[in-house]
């Protein structure tokens, strides 16, 4: 009989599939459980409406993240105009702006006595009746919303797949009659859809499991849906069927985007990589390049920081005393170890999965992304409910320690949520690393440990960074789930921002929101500079 | 004294559609030995069972007498002492060419680098020694990555398509002093190629895979009348 050797490859994902499908399954568990008369009130009034208006959400954020996400990469990467060191690391700024704050900013702007407005009406002298900007507080403007503080995902991933597009095929293109509008679409986009489709999956998936934007726009969607369920109505199975829904919404689009992915494996022969060679834009390519480049940092960065600074300073200047501190280092200390201990996990799971080729892995790493979508209060009483029972069962009794209530539910549920983002860039890592190097590699003795240590990592140099930065800057953000499960007395700068904007003291709530925002861009300002310097083959590792 | 045996070797992908079909093969110490055959005859799939690199159906591969895959056993890649050489090249980028060639070498610093100097020398590359792969040519890439795999002594040399991607003048010398180098240094060794030119200048002896089953074999001046209606259809 042929032996089959079960190695660390193989267990450690099984094992990290346990712990992470648990709380998830805690959830799906109630679609087989009792619908109740709220059930059947939601599907019978309001069940459909969240299904369109998530759609249209979803179709209209992911036509323009693709469009903004795309066009800015290839412009940075293979042009030289005006601000381009600039725009190369500044088109990531909205990364550090929360949707929520986004959509708290644009309607003190664009309502109709917000800021713009009466600033238009002062300059022209127009009387109280006239309003230049349109509403924001409808589906259309979450479009917006979404797409202006999310593009970076796009960016991001567009950006390293460029990077690490050889010159040679570029130039292949030019001569076979391309001009450079059509090796952008005829080459540079089909060539990266892998990590194209990726990105915009993730922005897809953000989108889906957003509470705070939506509800303040006051639209219908699944996750206001569930929060109204479980808040208005107090119904925690009906909120966690709810849930369920769009989990299935999720595995869909999961579904679609691997399927899509399989078919079109691209990966480059390192050996023959050529650095791209850089245009020069000049007259109105140039003025068009920096406008394409500056918009959507100024719609998504530059608007809401004005806004807050304005308030800010207006309302609240005080913000900066122990209390922030304090505050401020427990979020960057939990965003640190999150980001430092989601990145090895999916490093290891993606390692297994390519070393030992095995269907199963490959199925379990593409399940395990599903936290991302899963909304931030659910996944936290999935963990609640999973950790109540592992203390039940053992820590308690066998160790005196109970992990509800403390750091370890909170990280746990940080790493589920971050890890689509996590894999996302190694995945995109790893289709440009070719087989054929680990086929070598093996010949020369080095497999396992020592491949991934000498061999994968180096060359997942920018995926691995770009992944801590990710991680960071989604931890930093991320607020129902530190709601649930933060221990006693202990906050982070979005339940600052939260328990203000609650209230809807936005002025009281701008401080912690820039310090947010602050501190989202330190990491993003240092990372992206390394990864700016880590092309392939580039220099010595 | 045989360095590699293969008896009765078969293999399918998915079930019904057999890649390789009864395959027996020996090849003796210090041998050059050429695969040919047309594209998707099964011969890169023959190199990948015998490197380790895919499971075989059925049969059994002994390398020096040691059975390294059979039914019950199967002994990795990284432990049958193999060389490899794709077409490829598969340079590890993010390492200067030294760090390639020393890559496999186990010995101490100082032993390593000699001993990667030295088969950098052989295959005229060593000025490039500090350079990363990108550097360099196609052509000096390839005697790179022949010096790689032959660095750390491998039982047998495996080389997939090793002279695809060069041009002819450079393919032309390039097979006269890698022959030189392997028949020098004693290095057994397989060469699966689809052109015929490359096995006549290099081997010793010449197997035609077609379909999977090994349809002729010989020395290779014998194969120079393999007919030339079947020269052409390989190529």
């Amino acid at each position: 009989m042929r032996s089959f050797n079960l190695t660390f490859w193989h267990t450690t994902p099984f094992l990290l599939f346990i712990l992470f499908v648990t709380p998830v399954a805690i959830v799906l568990f109630s679609l087989i459980g009792t619908y109740n008369d709220n059930w059947s009130h939601l599907y019978n009034h309001v069940l459909f409406l969240y299904i369109s208006n998530s759609i249209y959400l979803v179709i209209g954020v992911g036509i323009i993240v693709s469009i903004i996400g795309t066009s800015t990469a290839w412009l940075v990467t293979n042009h030289d105009f005006t601000g381009k060191n600039f725009f190369e690391w500044a088109l990531i700024l909205p990364l550090a702006v929360p949707p929520y704050i986004l959509a708290y900013t644009f309607t003190g702007l664009f309502d109709t006595f917000g800021t713009a407005n009466n600033l238009v009406r002062d300059i022209f002298n127009l009387g109280r009746d006239f309003t230049l900007f349109p509403k924001v507080r409808n589906v259309p403007g979450a479009i917006i919303v979404f797409s202006f503080t999310l593009y970076p995902y796009v960016y991001l991933v567009s950006r390293m797949a460029f990077i690490n597009q050889s010159r040679s095929i570029i130039e292949a293109g030019r001569t076979l009659g391309l001009n450079k509008t059509q090796v952008f679409f005829r080459l540079g986009i089909p060539m990266i859809r892998p990590a194209l489709i990726a990105g915009v999956m993730l922005v897809l998936m953000e989108t889906l499991s957003d509470f705070g934007a939506v509800d303040h726009f006051a639209i219908s969607t699944f996750t206001t849906g569930i929060f109204r369920t479980w808040y208005g109505l107090y119904d925690i199975d009906t909120a966690m069927q709810l849930a369920s829904c769009l989990l299935l919404f999720v595995i869909i689009f999961l579904v679609i985007e691997r399927y899509s992915r399989r078919k079109a494996t691209y990966s480059n022969s390192m050996s023959v990589f050529r650095p791209i060679k850089i245009n020069k834009l000049n007259g109105i390519n140039n003025a068009s390049a920096f406008l394409a480049c500056f918009i959507p940092i100024f719609i998504g960065f530059v608007l809401p920081v004005m806004e807050l600074t304005y308030w800010a300073l207006n309302y609240k200047l005080d913000f900066f005393n122990y209390k922030f501190i304090t505050t401020a280092w427990n979020t960057l200390s939990l965003a640190f170890l999150a980001a430092v201990l989601t990145t090895i996990l999916a490093l290891l799971i993606n390692f297994s999965t390519r070393y030992k080729k095995n269907k199963l892995l490959a199925n379990m790493s593409s399940f395990l992304t599903v936290g991302y979508a899963v909304p931030g209060l659910i996944l936290a009483i999935g963990i609640m409910q999973f950790l109540t029972f592992i203390d039940r069962a053992l820590t308690i009794e066998f160790f005196n320690l109970a992990l509800t209530g403390s750091l370890v539910g909170l990280v746990f549920a940080y790493v589920i949520k971050s890890y689509a983002l996590s894999n996302s860039a190694l995945e995109s890592g790893y289709h440009r690393i070719n087989h054929k190097i680990d086929d070598v590699s093996r010949t020369l003795k080095s497999s396992g440990w020592s491949m991934l240590t000498y061999i994968h990592s180096p060359l997942l140099k920018t995926s691995l960074l770009t992944s801590l930065l990710l991680v960071f800057s989604e931890v930093i953000k991320e607020l129902p789930a530190t709601l649930v499960l933060r221990p006693f007395n202990f906050d982070t700068l979005a339940v600052y921002t939260y328990i203000f904007a609650a209230e809807e003291r936005m002025f009281d709530a701008a401080a912690p929101s820039i310090a947010i925002v602050a501190v989202g861009l330190i990491p993003i300002i240092i990372l992206t500079r390394i990864i700016r310097n880590s092309r392939p083959a580039s220099r010595e590792i | 004294m045989s360095t590699l045996e293969i008896k009765n070797l078969s293999h399918s992908y998915i079930k019904n559609k057999t890649v390789l079909t009864n395959i027996d093969l020996e090849i003796k110490e210090g041998e050059i030995l050429s695969i040919l055959g047309p594209s998707g005859c099964g011969k890169t799939t023959l190199l990948r069972i015998i490197a380790g690199l895919e499971k075989e159906t059925n049969g059994s591969i002994q390398i020096n007498n040691k059975i390294v895959s059979d039914y019950l056993h199967t002994i990795p890649t990284e432990k049958r002492n193999v060389g490899l050489v794709v077409q490829e090249r598969a340079l590890f980028p993010h390492l200067t060419i030294i760090k390639n060639v020393m890559f496999g070498l186990n010995n101490s610093k100082k032993e390593n680098i000699d001993t990667a100097m030295n088969i950098l020398k052989l295959f005229r590359v060593d000025r490039y020694a500090h350079n990363f792969p990108h550097e360099i040519s196609s052509g000096e890439q390839q005697r790179v990555a022949i010096a790689r795999a032959m660095a750390p002594k491998p039982k047998i040399l495996l080389m997939d398509e090793p002279f695809g991607t060069l041009d002819q003048s450079l393919t032309v010398q390039l097979r006269i002093e890698t022959k030189k180098i392997l028949k020098d240094n004693n290095t057994t060794s397989i060469i699966v190629s689809h052109d015929i030119d490359d096995a006549l200048a290099m081997s010793d002896r010449v197997i035609v895979l077609e379909n999977g089953m090994i349809k002729q074999s010989g020395v290779a001046k014998d194969i120079t009348h393999l007919s030339k209606e079947k020269a052409v259809k390989i190529q």
